[in-house]
């Protein structure tokens, strides 16, 4: 048996099972979130009364349900993620104060509704916004994704000559040389992910190239924007 | 008192009788074996496969995750439905938890815990926020009622091996904290429910089932 307080025990019981009032809930969910043992606690008692359910009988879903469904996993939707589908390109998104509000009210809520305990612990998340040297508004906003792919979102429009590409440096603190992560697409979705890296403190910069990217491997143009991925933490 | 209060206290009577000696003993057909007869043969595929389907559905198949839905929908729905006494609030229950297992599948890890209970620990948890938060939006709403569709005992739980164990222990419970135990999981009923559906003080609620809950967990891990 687990020698956890009957207090913290009971607690977790409670959420699991149900029968705390919304603000209980809410109180409960948040202190999981900083208490490892009482996530942990409620994990366990989610397993353990899940049988429960069997004694509810099934019963058919209206039809449109999975219509819904479908439309909301559509490639457009599941690209997006956690992202806003249409952002709004006000100041509000610009300020990386703001992203991190509700990225962290957004993780919150998946700590208090989600049932953690199946679930690996997410990987820390990063952002970047990057933006002209001096220059007051972010270009570009690069985030770091659970599975350890970032993806760089536009902020701003961004006017490139049709003989030239932007493309995505990173630099790894203690580095000399940038990685190249991509050209960044010219059209659609002005949108790059890339798969895996190494997040804390790298250095991300964007410069402008020939069509098609960098022909040596490293920066050739000028470096217009550029930014630090720091840990939302 | 509260329109909620004046509501619920005309429903007094209990709905259930998961400890009743009536209900424990009235088994329904024919098909169904005396309790000892029983043998639990967990049925690990069922198990296996849904966790396949979620590593499908984690790397993008969406035809995967319209397997997943046709295999679990109503089974999910059914548990929401029981939650919200309302369809319209049971299939955005059952939409968002499902988007969250299609979101975080990558994530899920069977080693710690079975794809089934996660599914629905989210159903749950979903329900649960949306009738509280409809109850507070739109005061003096009350759910329908719907028919007395009370679990036949705890039949249904020999299913699964967990089952099997969660039946034993909530067995050797007294019934009328037995019934406190389910009528919170499937009602989704608060401490507050509890004691104005039983009519009973809400601090005697409370403490039948914190000791309850102490006795399963020292039955189901001694």
């Amino acid at each position: 048996m687990s020698d956890r307080p009957d207090e913290l025990e009971v607690l977790a019981a409670e959420y699991a099972l149900g029968c705390l009032d919304e603000a209980e809930m809410r109180m409960l969910a948040e202190r999981a979130g900083r208490d490892a043992a009482l996530t942990e606690a409620i994990a366990a008692w989610e397993r353990r009364l899940a049988p429960l359910v069997t004694l509810v009988p099934p019963v058919a879903p209206p039809p449109e349900l999975w219509s819904r469904l479908e439309q909301a996993i559509a490639p457009t939707a599941r690209t997006a993620g956690s992202l806003p589908p249409a952002r709004p390109r006000g100041n509000l998104w610009r300020s990386v104060h703001f992203w991190r509000a509700t990225t962290a009210g957004a993780l919150a809520l998946a700590a208090a509704f989600a049932g953690l305990f199946v679930l690996r612990p997410p990987a820390p998340v990063y952002v970047a916004t990057l933006g002209p040297a001096g220059g007051p508004a972010p270009t570009f906003l690069a985030e770091t994704r659970p599975d350890g792919s970032l993806v760089l979102h536009p902020l701003a429009p961004v006017q490139v000559a049709a003989t030239s590409d932007l493309e995505l440096w990173a630099l790894p603190p203690g580095a000399t040389k940038p990685v190249s992560l991509g050209v960044i697409p010219r059209s659609g979705a002005p949108r790059l992910t890339v798969p895996r890296i190494a997040a804390a403190s790298t250095q991300l910069m964007v410069s402008l190239e020939p069509v098609g990217g960098s022909p040596s491997g490293q920066p050739t143009g000028p470096v217009l924007y550029a930014g630090t991925l720091r840990s939302l933490e | 008192m509260p329109l909620a209060a004046v509501a619920l206290a005309g429903h007094g009577q209990p709905r259930y009788a998961v400890g009743s000696p009536r209900r424990e003993r009235g088994w329904r057909g024919p098909e169904r074996l005396s309790r000892e007869q029983e043998t639990v043969v967990p049925d690990t595929q069922p198990a296996a496969e849904l966790a396949a389907l979620l590593r499908a559905c984690a790397g993008g198949d969406r035809a995967a995750f319209r397997r997943l839905y046709d295999r679990e929908a109503a089974r999910l729905y059914g548990v929401a439905l029981r939650l919200t006494r309302s369809p319209a609030l049971a299939a955005d229950a059952v939409q968002e938890a499902l988007l969250q297992v299609w979101q975080n599948a990558a994530r899920f890890d069977p080693s710690r815990g079975a794809a089934e209970a996660w599914l629905v620990t989210l159903v749950r948890y979903r329900a649960l926020d949306l009738v509280r938060r409809t109850a507070r939006e739109v005061p003096g709403l009350e759910p329908p009622e719907t028919e007395d569709e009370t679990p036949d005992a705890l039949a249904g739980l020999l299913r699964s091996a967990e089952g099997a164990a969660l039946q034993r222990c909530l067995e050797a419970l007294e019934p009328e904290r037995r019934r406190l135990i389910v009528m919170a999981f499937v009602d989704g009923l608060t401490h507050a429910d509890l004691a104005t559906r039983l009519g009973a003080p809400l601090g005697t609620v409370k403490s039948w089932i914190r000791r309850a809950l102490l006795s399963l967990r020292r039955c189901l891990e001694p």
